[in-house]
């Protein structure tokens, strides 16, 4: 079989029992990047020989783990010690650091391979951006639409097979959104449960790390090695972190489930207008994965929240203004470094002014206290994500990170920890919904989405580019 | 949502305030665009007591804990 089939826990099973390699895993992926990315364009950088290099030295080396000899992949706005790292930009093209992000320490001293660093969106926000140096990764389910992004590149090669699992960050969706159209796991993790250092900001007070994987419970074994306290990093909290794998559960009896219908229902349309409708697939989809949960046990509930353009563009003008501030300097001296899409939705950071940041920040402070009072009275919150099919990559506007709804903005701005899981196709592209929990309660949305996962079988549908390559 | 485009010349006001040097088509886009700031601006603007703090306030441990 082709090793690049498993999921982590069985490729994991597979290499503990001698009847896999860490070396016949990595150059299975590596066969494949070099067969198939050159249509979906999903890295930046492929270490062809560092790699396979990585990968012997594991295979003589005593086990670490479950991620022992598991290749991976990074957005490449993750520092990494002596290998290129350019945040998708002209300004960085040759920058090569000299220290590693926190998470890249953690995930390679658990015995992970690096095969390479993932595309993202300049600077975490500005694309798909066709003026850029780096061709913008394309959907694997079919590659005429938008995988989402910023972390487009990191989904997109765990969708297609081109890794086991990959990090993508999140600082208005940038993790579930792909994670929504490429069909696979994707989990922001509570802001401050893992280290944020070494991965180039976006916006500090929104800026979340996390995985990207193929099942929820691959994202349970990687946030195993992902959480916990970095003293050098100032949002970190040192909150204990659970055994993750160990609460993943079947069954969801006892628990009482907050469903979040306004957004989607009523909020996205009225505050955003008709480009932001969701199709009628997704809200059958929605529906049904609703049933889903409760016919494993749930009680659910319908839960009110303030309208979503409140949530929503508060996030955005904190975001916008953080990175702006970011970036002013090099706005101002040296524009011609950033494409297009960079300049234009960061360029509007220059016309917000200081009492509208603290507008923002007080308004934010008012969601997350009402947020807060909302799950007192249940264990999570399910919400939508994006709500209909990829659309195409080439009919997509410069200002729809402004213009239309989101659903995933808000828990940035709550800092909540958020999966996003997939629930259904539509024109032959996936769907998927959000699970949100209580601060530092990955563990109960991990177990909410594996027991969801295991009761339908949306996630062994694959796109046919996944496939194991001829003669295989 | 406002209905008007903010005029060219306000909107030079505000690019020479913030030190940028755009080009025609970058001035054109942006200020199109201005509407999502002021959409934004006031989605953020409500009525509030005085004493509502920010999201970013600090609470210290208190003192003699173990």
């Amino acid at each position: 079989m082709d090793p690049s089939q498993l999921t982590i826990a069985e490729a994991a099973h597979a290499i503990a029992d001698g009847s896999l390699s860490p070396v016949a895993l990595t150059e299975a992926y590596l066969d494949r990047i070099a067969a198939l990315d050159g249509e979906l364009h999903s890295y930046v950088l492929v270490l062809r020989d560092e790699a396979p290099a990585t990968a012997r030295v594991l295979a003589a080396s005593p086990p670490r783990g479950l991620l022992h000899g598991i290749p991976i992949g990074l957005k490449d706005i993750y520092k990494t010690r002596g290998v290129r790292s350019t945040a998708g930009s002209r300004r960085y093209l040759d920058h090569v650091p000299n220290e590693d992000a926190a998470s890249w320490e953690r995930l390679r001293a658990a015995g992970t391979v690096l095969l390479g660093k993932n595309e993202t969106h300049e600077f975490a926000i500005g694309g798909p951006d066709f003026t850029l140096p780096f061709a913008p990764a394309r959907n694997p389910w079919n590659t005429a639409h938008y995988p989402a992004g910023s972390s487009s590149g990191s989904a997109v090669a765990v969708a297609a097979g081109l890794c086991a699992a990959a990090m993508g960050s999140d600082t208005g969706g940038s993790i579930r959104g792909p994670a929504a159209y490429n069909g696979i796991v994707g989990l922001k993790p509570t802001y401050g449960r893992v280290s944020r250092r070494g991965v180039f900001p976006l916006s500090y007070t929104l800026d979340h790390c996390g995985p990207l994987t193929r099942t929820v419970e691959d994202c349970a074994i990687m946030m195993q090695v992902l959480a916990g306290y970095d003293p050098q990093d100032p949002a970190s909290a040192d909150t204990p972190v659970p055994d993750y794998r160990a609460a993943l559960e079947r069954r969801l009896d006892g628990l009482r489930l907050g469903i979040v219908r306004h957004f989607h229902e009523h909020d996205a349309v009225a505050d955003f207008g008709a480009d932001s409708a969701p199709s009628a697939g997704y809200l059958a989809a929605f529906d049904a994965a609703c049933r889903t949960l409760e016919s494993l046990g749930a009680q659910l509930v319908d839960l009110r929240l303030s309208p979503l353009i409140d949530y929503v563009d508060a996030n955005r003008l904190i975001m916008i203004a953080e990175a702006y501030a970011l970036h002013e300097k090099d706005f101002q001296e040296r524009p011609q470094d950033f494409g297009h899409h960079m300049f234009a939705r960061i360029g509007l950071g220059a016309f917000l002014s200081a009492a509208d940041y603290v507008e923002a920040i007080r308004q934010r402070r008012e969601l997350c206290l009402e947020f807060a009072r909302a799950l007192d009275g249940v264990d999570a919150v399910v919400a939508a994500n994006a709500t209909g099919p990829a659309p195409r990559i080439d009919a997509l506007p410069t200002f729809g990170t402004v213009e239309r709804a989101s659903y995933t903005g808000p828990f940035n701005l709550t800092g909540s920890p958020a999966l996003s899981v997939p629930i259904g196709f539509e024109d032959g592209l996936p769907l998927a919904f959000q699970i949100v929990g209580r601060p530092f309660d990955e563990a109960m949305v991990l177990r909410i989405g594996h027991a969801f996962e295991q009761a339908t079988d949306f996630h062994n549908h694959r796109p046919a580019i996944a496939a194991p390559l001829p003669g295989r | 949502m406002p209905d008007q485009t903010i005029p060219a010349e306000r909107f030079a006001i505000l690019v020479e305030r913030a030190g940028l040097k755009l080009t025609a088509a970058q001035f054109e886009e942006l200020r199109q665009a201005y509407r999502f700031v002021q959409r934004m601006q006031k989605s953020v603007r409500r009525p509030r007591d005085r004493a509502a703090e920010p999201a970013h306030i600090f609470v210290h441990p208190r003192g003699g804990a173990a």
